[in-house]
């Protein structure tokens, strides 16, 4: 569709020309995009590349008439590069397809400025340009105007199909619409009056060829207006491409449901909101690599985009794997943006906590970044898409993602319509929500009575049934036989379903829907009114809203045991997988350690390392770690450090980056030799030298003492010459003593005491329970039942409180 | 000269004069389609010519119990915001001219009456009150009927 910021002049034959250009290109350039980037992902697939040619030669084809050499020269430049890579001349690789990015990007520019000043400035495209030439060993003169080689000719034949269109003022094809609509409505009363005033057959046929040909020309006309989602979803990859790499996460992109058909001009109206949500989930729902491995992540986050056709709606949704939103983060952003105070928020229930991201003026990003400082808040995007009549919903699964919902409405749409019956009168389901329709008396179906509601299971899986005429509240019709009742199974949305019951199908029909008055639109049930061939009209129902109508949680999630048992599984299954963390060590090799015994990977200032008794250490908060290093890693920065823990002491591997964890491969060829590397496995067809964390935590465990959980409390008393705190506590804190000195107070009860003199009353013994070690200053005991200790004598020291406190300390 | 042209009409048991702006036509309507759950002033759907109509029971509207729609009944099509509803009329006078203007309400009304009347107006030795078709329809206080 038309991009609004290219469109300037009009007025001349030319400027018409021009702007259809501008429109034309701008809908290429999204395109292409697209197309490129899922080109890069498989540089063999060869219709992706035969497209983007495309693409290309036609910007250049069209600039050519209009005499915009910039333009032309560009794409040329482009298509030559293009076409070296159709006839095999030159590989397919990153910096080619980052030279025609760069392409598209300056036509772009050049046409945003063609839009507003009507003639193209004045520049110098040599740089751009001079990208592509980039690993071209061909040297092929780049910049050449004149000359263009011969295209085969089943390129122009794609061309011609994929390429002629022609574009239409809006309010021209509004006309039509509404004018074939009346058309088919007018027919359908016409047949009704035929056929009640019994015209022979011979009228009755011509009718039918009218009729006939009406129909085709609603099909047509139906789908002139209409537009496949595809077109929505074509820039996103790029846009998800160029944010990833910005901000150094690994994202997959996937997008569902392109088939789906949407009104343009609804199209142009979520587009923005879209784009915006996805550069949100990018920019603060994906964590960073190091934040998803603590989480236990898969290290590349996936972001998809589906969109479906439900009932009278569509639904486009935006899930991504990351953090999720945090109520309580919300709530302290919200205060603190004066979005809202303390006492509001007090009172919020979580789901409207959530809601206070669609406040204006709020934004959940800490810091504004270059993605979420444009001015575009989610309020914007919630006024986008209620403009149009739709709702935006939040899924919000904190700590494992985010997903997005739009919902927009399809009226003045023709839509495929299940008529039933229900208190004498007819209703309109849409087709498109109807999963199956049984009838209520049939054997697959049984009917139980809950506790005053009603549920059907049909062939195992339960539904919550609904009575059509109790949500419209009306009385059943006498007239109905209750044996015909029928159980239409409805699934408004994704993960809902229940089934309604009404007094009998009818048929479906082809129907036009319109939107009712609004004071019937409010009342929750009808989504719209219909004028069948009857000629009477016919309330759409709306699905969803009977839900909301009825108060009934129809959602499928644990309602079937089989299924959620499988689910469990399936997912146990794939945690017991053994993954393997792949990362790039400080010597640039890539090398592998198991995810379990990773702790989580800490990044820390280098000047947080320090060197001491010959050992690297580094300072974690108000903890020192052994780090496995040779020596200290120079440099300003910061570190990132894998913390291994093997349930009693951490040790610190410092690493250059964590590039991504995969699934340990079953064969490992082991090293000769005990070592650091305990073998070497291939993953993705390179050789991976897989870490030993046995070996790893053999080498720090001995002599180091690994701070413990709870590490015992010594008390030491009778310090009269502050000898214990001056020479003891330092060496008992090495061993892994929290101390207490004499006169410090301290609520805990110590494990042990130790007594600075050989005898008399100990100072600050609180009960017998606790064990005591004396300290005698000369170096010869007493005598066999001297339990003292001498206390230069570290070894007896250290084994004494040992096996008074009972933990094995190191 | 169209400010001046009303549709003289009695209902819900009342003469009004109609300001004719808003009318469409006046046509008679058979059984209509009821509308269950609807506000109680939505007398059903019907359809004319292709398009359907919402039927609008004034009588509900000025606070009187609703009456049954009879088949053949006369009703007066107007348009409101894009949408189509017919007001049920007990009977349709005339369509004229009326050159007096229109007066402020004087004396006390019924209150359903008092809200929906603009004015009221002499024609013929009468007073007639003057009644914009949409009042019938866009009633705040029956939004929340």
């Amino acid at each position: 569709m038309v991009e609004p910021q290219f469109l300037g002049r009009t007025g001349t034959a030319m400027d018409d020309l021009l702007n259809d250009f501008l429109a034309e290109t701008a809908e290429i350039l999204a395109e292409a995009g697209g197309a490129i980037v899922a080109w890069e992902a498989d540089p063999t697939d060869r219709a992706q590349l035969d497209a983007i040619f495309r693409f290309v030669h036609t910007i250049k084809g069209s600039s050519g008439f209009l005499a915009l050499p910039r333009v032309t020269a560009l794409s040329h430049a482009a298509e030559d590069a293009l076409d070296q890579v159709r006839r095999g001349n030159r590989p397919a690789n990153a910096a080619l397809v980052t030279g025609v990015l760069g392409i598209l990007d300056r036509l772009g520019e050049l046409c945003t400025t063609l839009g507003q000043k009507g003639v193209e400035p004045v520049g110098d495209d040599r740089g751009v340009i001079a990208a592509l030439a980039v690993d071209d060993v061909a040297d092929e003169p780049v910049i050449e105007v004149s000359g263009v080689p011969m295209r085969r000719e089943d390129d122009l034949q794609a061309e011609l199909q994929n390429w002629r269109s022609i574009r239409v003022p809006l309010p021209l094809l509004d006309s039509v619409m509404t004018g074939v609509t009346d058309i088919v409505l007018a027919r359908n009363e016409f047949a009704r009056m035929l056929r009640e005033s019994g015209a022979d057959l011979s009228v009755i046929a011509s009718f039918d060829r009218l009729s006939d040909s009406i129909a085709g020309m609603r099909q047509s006309v139906s789908q002139m207006r209409m537009q496949r989602i595809d077109k929505l979803f074509a820039p996103l990859p790029r846009i998800v491409r160029d944010l990833a790499q910005d901000m150094r996460k690994k994202i997959a992109f996937q997008t569902s449901g392109g088939e789906v058909e949407l009104d343009r001009e609804m199209m142009e109206n979520i587009r923005d909101p879209l784009i915006h949500i996805v550069r949100n989930a990018i920019d603060h729902g994906i964590e960073s690599l190091e934040d998803r491995v603590a989480a236990g992540k898969d290290i590349t986050a996936t972001i998809s985009v589906s969109a479906r056709q439900s009932g009278n709606q569509i639904e486009i949704e935006v899930r991504d794997d990351g953090r999720g939103l945090s109520p309580d983060a919300l709530v302290a952003k919200a205060i603190a943006s004066r979005v809202a105070t303390a006492a509001d928020v007090r009172a919020l229930t979580p789901k409207e906590k959530l809601e206070l991201i669609f406040r204006p003026g709020f934004s959940t990003a800490a810091k504004v970044t270059a993605v979420s400082g444009r001015g575009v808040g989610m309020d914007i995007v919630k006024a986008n898409v209620e403009k149009i009549g739709g709702i935006v919903e939040l899924r919000n699964d904190e700590g494992r993602g985010l997903s997005i919902l739009l919902r927009v409405p399809m009226t003045l749409t023709i839509i495929s319509g299940l008529m039933v019956r229900a208190a004498g009168q007819y209703f309109a389901i849409p087709r498109g929500a109807v999963r199956e329709i049984l009838l209520e008396s049939g054997d697959t179906v049984r009917i139980d009575q809950l506790g005053g509601g009603e549920l059907a299971t049909v062939r195992g899986e339960q539904f919550p049934l609904l009575r059509l005429e109790n949500i419209l509240g009306r009385e059943r019709d006498a007239d109905d036989d209750s044996d015909d009742r029928a159980l239409v199974i409805v699934r408004p949305g994704q993960g809902q379903s229940y089934a309604l019951s009404v007094a009998a199908i009818h048929d479906h029909e082809e129907l036009v829907i319109k939107p009712a008055a609004p004071m019937i639109m409010s009342t929750g049930l009808y989504a719209g009114t219909t004028l069948p061939d009857n000629g009477r009209p016919v309330l759409l129902l709306d699905v969803q809203g009977l839900l909301a109508i009825a108060a009934i949680d129809a959602s499928e999630a644990g309602r079937s045991h089989n299924r959620m048992a499988e689910a469990d599984a399936a997912a146990a299954a794939a945690r017991n997988a053994v993954q393997l963390l792949l990362f790039r060590d400080m010597n640039s090799r890539v090398r592998g350690v198991r995810l379990s015994v990773i702790e989580r990977v800490e990044e820390v200032p280098a000047t947080a390392l320090f060197e001491s008794a010959g050992r690297v250490q580094a300072q974690i908060g108000e903890d020192i770690f052994p780090v496995h290093a040779a020596a200290l890693p120079g440099g300003e920065g910061t570190l990132k450090l894998l913390r291994l823990y093997d349930g009693h002491a951490v040790l610190c591997y410092p690493i250059a980056e964590v590039i991504d964890i995969v699934r340990l491969p079953d064969a490992v060829q082991p090293s000769a030799a005990p070592g650091l590397i305990a073998g070497v496995v291939l993953v993705g067809g390179d050789p991976v030298e897989l870490i030993d964390p046995f070996w790893l935590m053999e080498q720090y465990a001995a002599g180091a003492p690994a701070p413990a959980l709870r590490q015992p409390l010594c008390r030491v008393t009778d310090d009269r010459d502050g000898w214990g705190g001056n020479f003891l506590a330092p060496i008992l804190r090495n061993a892994g003593y929290r101390v207490v000195l004499g006169d410090d107070a301290s609520d805990e009860v110590p494990d042990v005491l130790l007594c600075c003199t050989e005898e008399g009353e100990i100072l600050g013994a609180v009960s017998g329970e606790v064990p005591v070690i004396r300290l005698r200053t000369s170096i010869a005991a007493t005598g066999p039942e001297d339990e003292t200790v001498y206390r230069y004598d570290r070894q007896a020291l250290l084994d004494a409180l040992r096996r008074q406190v009972g933990g094995d300390r190191a | 000269m169209m400010e001046k042209l009303y549709l003289i009409a009695r209902i819900a048991d009342t003469r009004v004069a109609l300001r004719s702006r808003a009318i469409n036509s006046v046509v008679t309507v058979g059984v209509p389609v009821e509308v269950p759950a609807a506000p109680p002033h939505v007398a059903g759907l019907f359809a004319l010519r292709s398009r359907v109509f919402t039927l609008i029971d004034p009588h509900v509207v000025i606070g009187l119990s609703a009456v049954p729609v009879a088949p053949g009944q006369r009703v007066i099509v107007v348009d409101v915001a894009e949408h189509g509803y017919a007001l049920l009329a007990d009977e349709i006078e005339d369509v004229c001219f009326i050159d007096a203007p229109e007066t402020r309400v004087a004396g006390k009304l019924l209150p359903g009456w008092a809200r929906v009347a603009d004015a009221m107006i002499e024609h013929r030795g009468a007073s007639l009150l003057v009644v914009d078709p949409s009042n019938f329809i866009t009633l705040p206080a029956l939004k929340a009927a």
